[in-house]
């Protein structure tokens, strides 16, 4: 299993760079700053299973651009530098490569993030907050998962750009779409129909079903769904939580699988 | 058992063609050598070996393994010097060796490789900072790693000096003489010239010659070089001398020097010619013809 071999290489480069002390620097400060504040300025009751509802927005925004940042160079500053030959000239695959890389650059982004929150939860706990263990391990898990899905994003931009820089413009164009562009166009979808007289204020089901594809969103829905306690996903059955996560899973391996499946038919030189 | 083993390689890039067919069977313990002026395809050949480049047409194994459809067991018993390749950055040199030891599962001392190739002092240092030919060094160590049964080098003496290249070359006959097929390109021709069992030239795409160097000097009919001194040269006479029968090549160097291969039998014409044109000869010497002659005989070109 040689992608082992990649994964601790590239962790061990990439642990040491400053990009990714100051991203994972700014994800935990930030995530620990709002653990310590939720029990001070959050609503009744204070517990560790009312706290990602507290946080999801704050993650929604921050985990696209660290974790696409941490992965966007991954393969493709390799394929530009042309080290990513020294690589393949030994006895590992395409896929090894792609896959260390993805568990390297993932791992840092689930470790600074799992961390963190784990810091925060003990600080919503100490002196005033309830410790609702087993929803909260949920909420980790989830958290995890959405730092996969921007990672695996970020490898698959890496993939399918042959330079660094092309990989970190079409990177930013990923996040600024999905992270900032997203609810604003929403949210003027939603009053200009309003304002037609076409709706009521209110989405239609199939509508939302599709703006709620962003990660974001989905994130959103599945904490909702899962982890916070007396709170329910609202609408038919395809806006619940189940289904979210099954799509929060497919953004994990669809567009990483499509970018691999172009990458290894693709000359390198 | 077959080292490389290919059958019809082509490779085209929208109209250029920078494979033509190319049949090559390289044997398990023999040291080959791939020449060809630069451009002709020698890389892409290697990278196709390689499985960085999908061959448009035919297939190519190593040891038995198609390097397209079973690359990772094509690539586990050989050693591999690339071109274009740039080292690791943010790792040492000694990194770099362990890194292939662990890519390999072989068991090498990293520094008694970097010994070998002559960079154990710079182990500890950040290999982004060496030159290309310590760089050059550094992956020619990554190769041996292993005790590969096949070593492929793409234009192994780039960046080295002539103490490097002459360095390389004794790795290459001592990991030749433990076995290794020794597979490697160059422009070159008295590296290939002084290494090599077998060469192949390769030309626009073509392999135009495969032969061992004996064998395509005999098939220069003898391969004799008559190198001709003359007072002066007139319009026509290189001409002249391209008409005796039993002359491959004739070419001038400067004024008054004419370089000639040809059979053996046909040396006393030439000075007949010469002096029948009213040419003055001052001196000549007879040659054996070295590769470079061989090589400007097939591709029409001087490296």
């Amino acid at each position: 299993m040689t992608w082992r071999v990649v994964a601790r290489q590239d962790v061990s480069a990439a642990v040491g760079t400053r990009s990714a002390k100051l991203l994972l620097g700014v994800l935990a400060a930030a995530v620990v700053m709002l653990g310590y504040m939720y029990p001070i300025t959050g609503p009744d009751p204070i517990t560790t299973a009312h706290f990602p509802a507290f946080v999801t927005g704050t993650l929604t925004t921050l985990v696209p651009f660290v974790g696409l940042l941490l992965s966007y160079s991954a393969v493709a500053s390799e394929r530009e530098s042309g080290s990513i030959r020294l690589r393949l000239c030994l006895p590992e695959s395409r896929a090894s490569v792609v896959l260390g890389k993805l568990c390297s650059r993932a791992g840092l982004v689930t470790a600074g993030l799992v961390g963190s929150l784990l810091l925060a939860g003990a600080l919503v706990v100490y002196p005033f907050g309830d410790l609702l263990l087993p929803r909260f391990l949920g909420f980790l898990a989830l958290a995890a998962l959405f730092g996969v899905v921007w990672s695996a994003l970020g490898v698959a931009v890496s993939l399918a750009a042959s330079t660094r820089r092309r990989a970190l413009v079409l990177g930013f164009g990923v996040v600024f779409l999905f992270a900032v562009v997203w609810d604003t166009a929403v949210d003027a979808l939603r009053l200009g129909l309003t304002a037609a007289g076409l709706i009521d204020g209110e989405l239609p089901g199939a509508l939302q079903f599709l703006v709620g594809l962003s990660p974001g969103r989905l994130f959103g829905r599945v904490t909702t769904g899962f982890v916070t306690p007396n709170a329910s996903v609202e609408g038919p059955w395809y806006l619940g939580e189940w289904v979210a996560l099954a799509v929060l899973v497919l953004w994990a391996v669809g567009p990483l699988g499509l970018a691999y499946w172009r990458f290894e038919r693709s000359d390198l030189s | 058992m077959v080292a490389i083993d290919a059958h019809a390689v082509s490779k085209q890039y929208g109209t250029e063609i920078a494979l033509d067919r190319v049949d090559l069977t390289v044997e398990e313990g023999e040291t080959f050598g791939f020449l060809g002026p630069n451009g002709a395809g020698k890389s892409t050949f290697i990278n196709v070996l390689l499985d960085f480049v999908t061959p448009s047409e035919g297939s190519v194994e190593i040891f038995g393994h198609d390097c397209q459809t079973a690359g990772v067991a094509a690539r586990e018993r050989i050693g591999v010097l690339p071109e274009g390749y740039s080292v690791f950055e943010r790792l040492t040199g000694r990194q770099h060796i362990e890194y292939a030891v662990d890519s390999k599962d072989a068991d090498d001392d990293p520094i008694e490789v970097l010994d070998r190739v002559g960079i154990r002092e710079d182990a500890d240092r950040k290999a982004s900072d060496y030159s290309k030919g310590m760089a050059q060094r550094l992956v020619l160590g990554m190769a041996l790693v292993g005790q590969p049964d096949l070593l492929i080098l793409d234009e192994p003496s780039t960046g080295l000096d002539p103490n490097g290249a002459a360095e390389m070359r004794r790795i290459l006959r001592e990991e030749n003489e433990r076995g290794a097929t020794v597979f490697f390109s160059s422009h070159i021709l008295e590296q290939v010239e002084a290494v090599c069992d077998r060469v192949g030239i390769l030309q626009d795409g073509e392999l135009v010659a495969v032969d061992t160097i004996e064998g395509l000097r005999q098939s220069l009919g003898g391969g004799t070089k008559l190198v001709i001194t003359v007072d002066g040269m007139e319009n026509g006479t290189i001409e002249d001398i391209r008409a005796v029968e039993g002359v491959e090549t004739a070419v001038t160097d400067g004024d008054s020097t004419i370089e000639v291969t040809c059979t053996n039998d046909a040396k006393m014409d030439i000075l007949v010619e010469l002096h029948g044109a009213g040419v003055d000869v001052v001196n000549f010497r007879t040659e054996e013809a070295s590769l470079e002659d061989m090589f400007i005989e097939y591709t029409g070109s001087r490296t």
